[in-house]
């Protein structure tokens, strides 16, 4: 059971954060607020997918002594895996694209209703 | 509609949390994710892309185009933002 | 040159792209004929890899020359060279059309505009060509981005009713990452061949199952499958017109695409249909989708509005083939990937055309209006008659197929619920056809007035497009016999 829990404490703190965001996108009133789950929300899965990557007993992705060893013998296992990593450099890119583009319409909806609350702009545009 | 918000991220979160009932245990050297495709990038990186650092063969060689539609994003990205908040040179409507 | 064909239809448009602004810098007028030129390549690359895919059968194209599954494969078989030309087709025609409307709505941010609409384009394309999940995701996202900004420079509420699409469509990706993170956990593969043939081993495993629940959810959001619709009816509306004549065709039928994929691609069709049950569910949501878009369509007042409702509507259709799961059905929803985007192509691009000369979008307000823009509500009445499925146009011959589909799989109510959709849809178009063709008779005050009304067509630049298109919906009717044993016959999973 101790094992179990061990093995698996990691995902679920990740869908934790992965629901706390999940719940601020579509509780949440406020624009900003909004946003910040959003962020909470996309970060979660990044550290979540990082975590696929671990290995027990590896190191960084990085050859040691890579050059002028040509001959040495690589083992998998003792580095960690790399790919999950690189898939998550490009989703982190496409994260802050998302709240950056994100913000720039909440600074358009602000300029324009000189309010972040849901309701407020609402009705102003009834 | 707070209570009915809840409810939709209890059940996701309960999904998410059923699924990993079966995953491989944290930090597993036997796991699927880390026999199948990647050690090929482990071992192979510098015999096929004469580079040390794997993060940097799989982002530029391996999955480069990955890399060019990341790229595409932040160029999409900056290119939403000038669109929504350029201003007229000459006043404003 | 032919063998590089599958990438340059993704290449051209995202190359043209990035020298759009130095275009727009220099002279802002060259912007439009640029991005014409860079969809008539892409589109032309996109025929010719449809014919090779018709002669020599499935193209696979290794980016960088890595082999599957280390680095990124195109895989373009007969499905996704189909949906391929209906896409840049699709684009091609909206952007010739999006000349005047953009002037009109947007004069100052015409570079700008045209540099998103072709990345908007790009995302699509990517997103139909390639053969990993990962990569998948990447063009969606570049498709959502463009598409959020897009959106954002419409009328009046239009950057909350992008807002709303940012929040849906940032949790419908993320779902969608997640989904393909468990797969990923499960098999360490992205590859979407690679997975599917190490798949059938894990399909007891609970983490397959929640990868594929998450997988499907994500995609229902960006499809605006009915539940999850929230965000599109607001987004579309306001959404400046050629925009709407983008997105509402095609993001759709694209995320439709996805879906059939994901179902019947990487996962084997006796996946979703026996070990996790979810076709018949989704039959009955398409079905509730059905009737909900047509019955929302029934309560606007604004054209714009009902055609919104209409798209939810059919984008049950699409998902009611899905469901189905069989030959027919599947043949249905395909053949209506391809009718329906020219179909929701011609009605947007035609309330587009109403509005740049009349400037409202009320439907009681459209007296007179074949007088004013004959060959414009011509088209609209064609569509019109195509969207209820009267036979020589295109929409009767989906629908048929989805009939017989669902006749196959004994599901008579859902065959009930087609033939009903189609009385709402007559009701909903003849009441505009009402309001547009059938002079008052009880003003005669002003019957004398209303024959002095000029002709005041719209533009070539969008009529051209239009009537093209409403021309396409009869000849795809005429020849969707031959369409369906060319490739849509092949297009269909094997196994069915």
């Amino acid at each position: 059971m101790i094992d179990f829990i061990v093995s698996k404490y990691n995902y679920w703190i990740y869908i934790i954060l992965m629901m706390i965001g999940f719940y601020a996108m579509i509780g949440k009133r406020n624009l900003i607020k909004k946003i910040i789950g959003m962020n909470i929300f996309q970060t979660a899965v990044i550290l979540f997918y990082v975590s696929i990557g671990c290995k027990k007993g590896g190191t960084l992705p990085i050859l040691e002594h890579a050059h002028g060893h040509a001959g040495q013998v690589i083992q998998a296992s003792s580095y960690i895996n790399p790919l999950p990593h690189v898939l998550m450099l490009t989703a982190i890119v496409v994260m802050v694209s998302t709240l950056g583009v994100a913000i720039a319409i909440v600074i358009m909806i602000y300029l324009k209703y000189n309010t972040l609350e849901e309701d407020e702009i609402l009705k102003a545009i009834k | 509609m707070r209570i009915l918000n809840l409810i939709v991220v209890v059940i996701t979160g309960a999904i998410l949390i059923y699924g990993t009932m079966d995953m491989p245990g944290w930090g597993n050297p036997g796991s699927p994710a880390s026999l199948h495709v990647s050690p090929r990038y482990i071992t192979k990186t510098l015999e096929e892309t004469a580079t040390p650092n794997m993060v940097t063969s799989v982002l530029a060689d391996y999955r480069a185009y990955d890399t060019l539609g990341e790229t595409v994003v932040i160029f999409t990205a900056g290119m939403a933002c000038i669109l929504l908040l350029r201003k007229r040179r000459n006043g404003h409507d | 040159m032919i063998e590089q064909a599958p990438v340059l239809i993704v290449v051209i448009p995202l190359i043209f792209a990035f020298i759009t602004p130095l275009i727009g810098w220099g002279k802002k007028e060259l912007c439009y004929p640029w991005i014409i030129l860079a969809l008539t390549l892409s589109t032309f690359c996109s025929v010719i890899t449809l014919l090779t895919v018709i002669n020599t059968g499935v193209i696979h194209y290794h980016l960088g020359g890595w082999l599957p599954p280390w680095g990124i494969e195109y895989v373009v078989d007969y499905l996704s060279a189909f949906v391929l030309v209906i896409v840049s087709f699709i684009s091609l025609t909206v952007a010739v059309y999006s000349k005047k409307s953009v002037e009109q709505e947007l004069p100052e941010k015409i570079t700008y505009f045209y540099t998103i609409f072709l990345l908007q384009i790009t995302g699509f394309l990517g997103i139909v060509v390639t053969g990993d999940l990962f990569n998948l995701f990447v063009f969606l996202e570049i498709a959502s981005l463009a598409g959020y900004a897009l959106i954002a420079v419409g009328e009046e509420g239009a950057p909350m009713a992008s807002f709303r699409y940012v929040i849906m469509g940032t949790i419908g990706a993320s779902f969608y990452l997640l989904g393909v993170g468990y797969l990923y956990m499960a098999t360490g593969s992205l590859n979407m061949a690679d997975l599917a043939s190490l798949l059938p081993d894990l399909y007891g495993s609970r983490v397959v199952l929640v990868a594929f629940t998450f997988l499907i959810v994500g995609v229902a959001i960006k499809m605006a499958l009915f539940p999850l619709h929230g965000w599109l009816p607001d987004a579309y509306e306001k959404a400046p017109s050629s925009v709407s004549a983008l997105l509402a065709p095609l993001m759709t039928k694209v995320a439709a695409y996805v879906m059939i994929r994901i179902m019947f691609t990487v996962f084997r069709p006796y996946f979703s249909i026996e070990v996790f049950p979810i076709t018949t569910t989704l039959s009955w949501i398409a079905a509730a989708a059905i009737l909900y878009g047509a019955l929302m369509a029934l309560a606007q007042t604004d054209l714009k509005k009902m055609l919104v409702y209409i798209l939810i509507s059919e984008v049950g259709y699409l998902v009611l083939g899905i469901g189905l799961a069989n030959k027919n059905g599947l043949t249905g929803t395909i053949l209506h990937i391809l009718n329906d985007a020219f179909m929701m192509v011609a009605l947007f691009m035609i309330v587009g055309a109403i509005v740049y000369r009349c400037g409202t979008r009320e439907i009681s307000q459209f007296r007179n209006l074949h007088r004013k823009m004959p060959f414009t509500m011509a088209a609209f009445v064609i569509v019109g008659l195509s969207v209820v499925g009267i036979p020589p146009t295109c929409g009767f011959f989906s629908k048929w197929y989805l009939i017989l589909g669902a006749i196959d799989a004994s599901q008579w109510v859902l065959a009930g619920v087609l033939m009903l959709s189609s009385l709402l849809n007559a009701i909903l178009f003849f009441r505009v056809i009402e309001y547009a063709y059938i002079e008052p008779r009880n003003e005669h005050d002003s019957g004398g007035e209303s024959l002095v009304v000029t002709s005041e067509e719209a533009p070539l630049s969008m009529l051209i497009p239009i009537i093209s298109v409403t021309a396409g919906v009869v000849l795809l009717g005429l020849v969707s016999g031959r369409i369906i044993s060319t490739v849509i016959q092949f297009a269909v999973p094997a196994c069915f």
